[in-house]
């Protein structure tokens, strides 16, 4: 049991570890679109490390299928949903960000070079 | 839009009442047939934006199996991404250089590029933004934080080398 | 289990600190980036204070959080892209 307790804490510091550097990379990157590219640690390692803890909690200590079934739904629908609102952020992003006066630096830009308006 | 078929609201009503299950995980009679009604009511409006093609594509094991392992090739590249993103963030944020690149792709279904595309996204660094089609092949174009390649077939490799083995074993 | 309030709490103030983006961030997609941040940190703290707790009522919060945190994101991005 111990041992248990062990792994479930590692893992809630490692859930911690990322989510904490998408923030930090959302607070402190330069332009939009690279605060969205940090902003993609949360959901992924930071949701997925603590889930996976919170179901060896629920099914080792509280005895409680019910609840393990549950955590592993929200984790499952926040991974399965967050590209679709990335990419679509992007893209508004992007088209937004064109039409302003001062523009994005990209360093290659075949987007802007195939759809240019 | 296309015809609602028989198939394909059966293979939306199972997902539907799959997900009604493992939300309430109660199996009383009255909750049952609750998530019944409700279940065929969303796939006889839902099922003609949701299956295309094939219905029954999944309910044969060795996709499944495919799937599976797919899930754990995209678990690797996912770890090696986030230590990367993490490595630039706590390390002062100076090495971006961020572009976008446009990668060709072999894929050809839209569930492929779908996935694909979806992976892509997940994985810190690197963000779909549009596909688009020239002369029968597919292209995705994908913003990138930190270009390093010279063309589009050594960014697509360093970008999807390993998810579109994968995806391609799945779909197609 | 002291320590899954404790980071339960960490991961709040992570959310809490996202408000300044929010509030001051230049563009409309900076916001809604930092918003659904928020959304998916504030889930993870739901489910870290439901297993301290042991309680299954604080998981369903979380999961209409994480249900509807997409649809306002699609909407804002719809609007940004100008085909709404």
């Amino acid at each position: 049991m111990i041992a248990v307790r062990i792994l479930i804490d590692v893992l809630v510091v490692i859930g911690l570890y990322f989510a904490l550097a998408g923030t930090l990379g959302i607070l402190k990157m330069p332009d939009t679109m690279c605060r969205m590219q940090a902003s993609t640690c949360i959901p992924t390692l930071g949701v997925l490390c603590v889930a996976i803890g919170g179901i060896l909690y629920a099914a080792c200590f509280l005895h409680s299928a019910d609840n393990a079934v549950k955590i592993a739904v929200v984790a499952l629908m926040i991974l399965f949903t967050n590209p679709i609102g990335s990419h679509v952020i992007a893209k508004g992003a992007y088209k937004a960000d064109r039409r302003g006066e001062k523009k994005i630096r990209l360093n290659p830009d075949d987007y802007g070079r195939d759809f240019n308006e | 839009m296309q015809k609602t078929r028989l198939s394909a609201v059966l293979a939306t009503f199972i997902l539907c009442m799959v997900v009604w299950v493992l939300i309430t995980w109660s199996f009383t009679v009255q909750e049952l047939a609750a998530g019944v009604l409700v279940s065929i009511a969303t796939a006889l409006f839902s099922s003609r934006f949701f299956v295309h093609g094939d219905s029954y594509r999944f309910f044969n094991p060795a996709k499944i199996f495919s799937l599976l392992g797919y899930s754990v090739t995209f678990f690797v590249e996912l770890v090696k991404a986030n230590l990367d993103m993490a490595k630039r963030v706590y390390g002062g944020c100076k090495a971006v250089n961020p572009g976008i690149v446009k990668v060709p792709t072999e894929m050809k279904s839209d569930y492929g590029l779908a996935l694909l595309s979806d992976s892509i996204t997940l994985t810190p660094g690197t963000i779909t933004m549009d596909v688009a089609e020239e002369d029968g092949k597919n292209f995705l174009y994908v913003h990138w934080i930190d270009v390093t390649a010279e063309s589009g077939e050594q960014a697509g490799e360093a970008i999807k080398g390993a998810l579109e083995k994968g995806t391609r074993r799945v779909f197609d | 289990m002291i320590e899954l309030l404790i980071c339960a709490i960490f991961f709040a103030l992570m959310a809490l600190s996202l408000v300044f983006r929010i509030a001051k961030g230049p563009t409309p997609a900076d916001r809604m980036v930092a918003g659904d941040a928020c959304d998916n940190l504030l889930c993870c703290a739901m489910i870290l204070f439901s297993m301290y707790t042991g309680r299954g009522i604080y998981l369903n919060i979380a999961l209409v959080g994480a249900f509807l945190g997409i649809i306002d994101t699609m909407l804002v991005g719809r609007y940004l892209e100008g085909s709404l």
